[in-house]
């Protein structure tokens, strides 16, 4: 390295801390979203969506799940955080001893499917069931034990498809089908993405899983699941998400530091209106309120 | 009498005829030779498999609009360019504050420095220093720069925790071919009158700068790659601009791979090998561009 290549990269950087200091004049206001792997295809979509509508405003989306949007809105890094389950009381504490304000905002409404291979024979699947196939004291580990033969699977064991633990599908699954103490079956694949379940369950035949309905594809099946034995199961669709009738409905959320104002409460306005919700819609979601899509 | 010059006829001709052990030994030559050949080819293999693997799935979508154009429509479809000059701001602002960091360092170390107990740890730290996985420093990175100095989620601290990264590497790779340069050399010079930093200016540096060479392209191409230090430092699974300052976020290349082939629903199946060629490309267009220099340096070498 002689003197002239290095006062080239000490001119360099100085460029390049200059071109920064000019962006940083410029009027762009740039909003912070991170969070929930359910919500992040949908985020993006809305700030894909809403370059359109106002050129001064970027949405800066970023995935990591529900967690790390938690985490992240607790330390006053983002400006709104996505969210696949609610943030609990502790959480909120802790936020609010760091000087935040979390605000909740329900955006949409998702159907958590319970995915299953195309070939499994099974259609229904009661709560009382997937409690013996997910839970940790569960008696389910062969299909045979639930009469089913699956054809595929030749070991019979069932392979336990799960989420990493900071999800907001898995925290929801849990309180939702195993009970507010329920606790996982050891020895469940965790995941780390909504994407990775239906991809591996779509491709082993022993296997069961459970998703965002916005990440079906043909080539998987979705089970049909009853609250109670007996009792007639609703499919998951977009239709029984929005009128709750499906089991394992959730609320989808958003959440901002304080009231929202500014840039902030005219992007979240512009999500309620019946454009935003149309682009959550055509997503796979169920929209927070009654819109005509066309 | 006669008896022993015939032993001595008989022992000038095995000497020159082939005997048995010969024939083995030749035998056991040639089946090395081929073996360890095998091994070599074994090694390029995997290379060629994903290369080809690579063009024949996702070669179809490759085009200058592939490589110049947003993506769309929920990142399905469209180009990739924001990650493709989002990698090039990273990696190139990582190596501007590594490089002559990693230099000035290794410069001191071999050239300065005595061997005492205080450069013993250093050493020992540097080592240290570049066995740390890329997410222990991703999480260094998320606490220094992203929280405590207040850069927030951008390229500047993202690339710093790069630079941190590669700093190791490029601190070794520079010491070993700085050491590599004859004492000799820096002797001669000494003994002309010049000062310390004289002979390594004119004489250590310019013997060296081949190998110095050598380690940065290696920084290049894993600062490249690396993933998990620039998602929680300062990648985006999404931004609808172009980083215009060194405070701004970014998307990457590593980054949407992992994204397009792990996050996103319904993308077609091409588009995740096209994402892994334009990377794998671009590391190995930087490479080269390194290699020919280093070896036109190389070329003017006196020794």
């Amino acid at each position: 390295m002689n003197k002239k290549q290095i006062l080239g990269s000490c001119i360099l950087i100085s460029g390049l801390g200059l071109l920064s200091l000019s962006s940083s004049v410029s009027a762009r206001t740039v909003i912070q979203n991170k969070g929930s792997d359910t919500l992040v295809n949908v985020a993006q979509a809305w700030a894909e969506e809403y370059r359109n509508v106002d050129k001064d405003v970027a949405i800066a989306v970023s995935g990591g799940g529900s967690g790390t949007g938690i985490a992240a809105m607790i330390n006053g890094t983002v400006d709104i955080a996505n969210a696949s389950r609610s943030m609990k009381g502790k959480e909120i504490k802790l936020a609010k001893s760091k000087g935040q304000n979390p605000i909740q905002h329900i955006v949409g409404y998702d159907a958590l499917s319970v995915f299953l291979h195309k070939d499994n024979p099974s259609d229904t699947l009661s709560f009382a069931q997937l409690k013996e196939i997910f839970g940790r004291d569960g008696k389910a580990v062969k299909w045979s034990d639930l009469g089913l033969k699956v054809p595929g699977c030749k070991q019979d064991k069932i392979v336990v498809v799960s989420r990493q633990n900071n999800s907001g599908t898995y925290a929801f699954f849990k309180k939702a089908v195993l009970g507010k103490k329920g606790k996982f079956r050891q020895g469940t694949l965790d995941m780390h993405g909504s994407k990775d379940v239906v991809d591996l369950v779509e491709k082993t035949p022993c296997a069961i899983g459970y998703s965002g309905l916005a990440y079906a594809n043909d080539h998987i099946k979705m089970s049909c699941v009853a609250q109670e034995a007996g009792k007639p199961c609703v499919n998951p669709s977009v239709a029984t998400a929005s009128d709750r009738s499906y089991p394992i409905a959730r609320p989808l959320f958003m959440y901002t530091n304080g009231e929202p104002k500014g840039e902030i409460k005219k992007y979240l306005d512009w999500i309620m209106s019946d454009k935003g919700q149309c682009i959550l819609l055509k997503k796979g979601y169920a929209p927070a309120k009654d819109v005509k899509c066309d | 009498m006669h008896k022993t010059t015939l032993e001595k006829a008989n022992s000038a001709e095995s000497m020159f005829s082939v005997s048995a052990l010969n024939v083995k030994n030749k035998k056991t030559q040639k089946l090395y030779s081929v073996l360890f050949l095998m091994m070599t080819l074994l090694l390029i293999l995997p290379v060629l498999v994903i290369l080809g693997t690579l063009i024949v799935k996702g070669g179809s979508m490759i085009s200058i609009d592939f490589l110049f154009t947003d993506p769309v429509n929920g990142m399905t479809e469209g180009g990739v360019f924001p990650a493709l000059l989002g990698t090039v701001w990273l990696v190139s602002l990582a190596l501007l504050v590594s490089v002559p960091l990693g230099i000035a360092a290794a410069i001191y170390l071999s050239e300065y420095a005595s061997d005492n107990w205080f450069t013993r740890i250093i050493n020992l730290a540097i080592i240290n220093l570049a066995g740390v996985p890329s997410i222990v420093h991703a999480l260094f990175g998320l606490g220094a720069f992203v929280m405590f100095f207040g850069f927030g989620t951008s390229i500047l601290a993202a690339s710093l925790t790069l630079a941190i990264m590669t700093l190791p590497v490029v601190i070794v790779s520079t010491r070993e071919s700085l050491q590599a340069v004859p004492h000799a050399f820096r002797e001669a010079c000494w003994n002309m009158g010049a000062t310390r930093w004289q002979t390594i200016r004119r004489v250590v540096l310019p013997n060296a700068v081949s190998g110095i060479l050598t380690g940065v392209i290696l920084e290049v191409s894993r600062t490249t790659g690396e993933t998990a230090p620039i998602m929680f430092t300062g990648a985006a699974f999404f931004l609808p601009f172009l980083p215009q300052g060194i405070f701004d976020q970014t998307m990457a290349l590593s980054l949407h791979l992992f994204v397009v082939s792990t996050q996103v629903p319904n993308v077609p199946e091409a588009l995740p090998y096209a994402v892994a060629l334009v990377l794998i490309g671009m590391v190995l267009l930087m490479n080269s561009v390194s290699i020919a220099l280093r070896m036109y340096l190389r070329g003017q070498k006196k020794w």
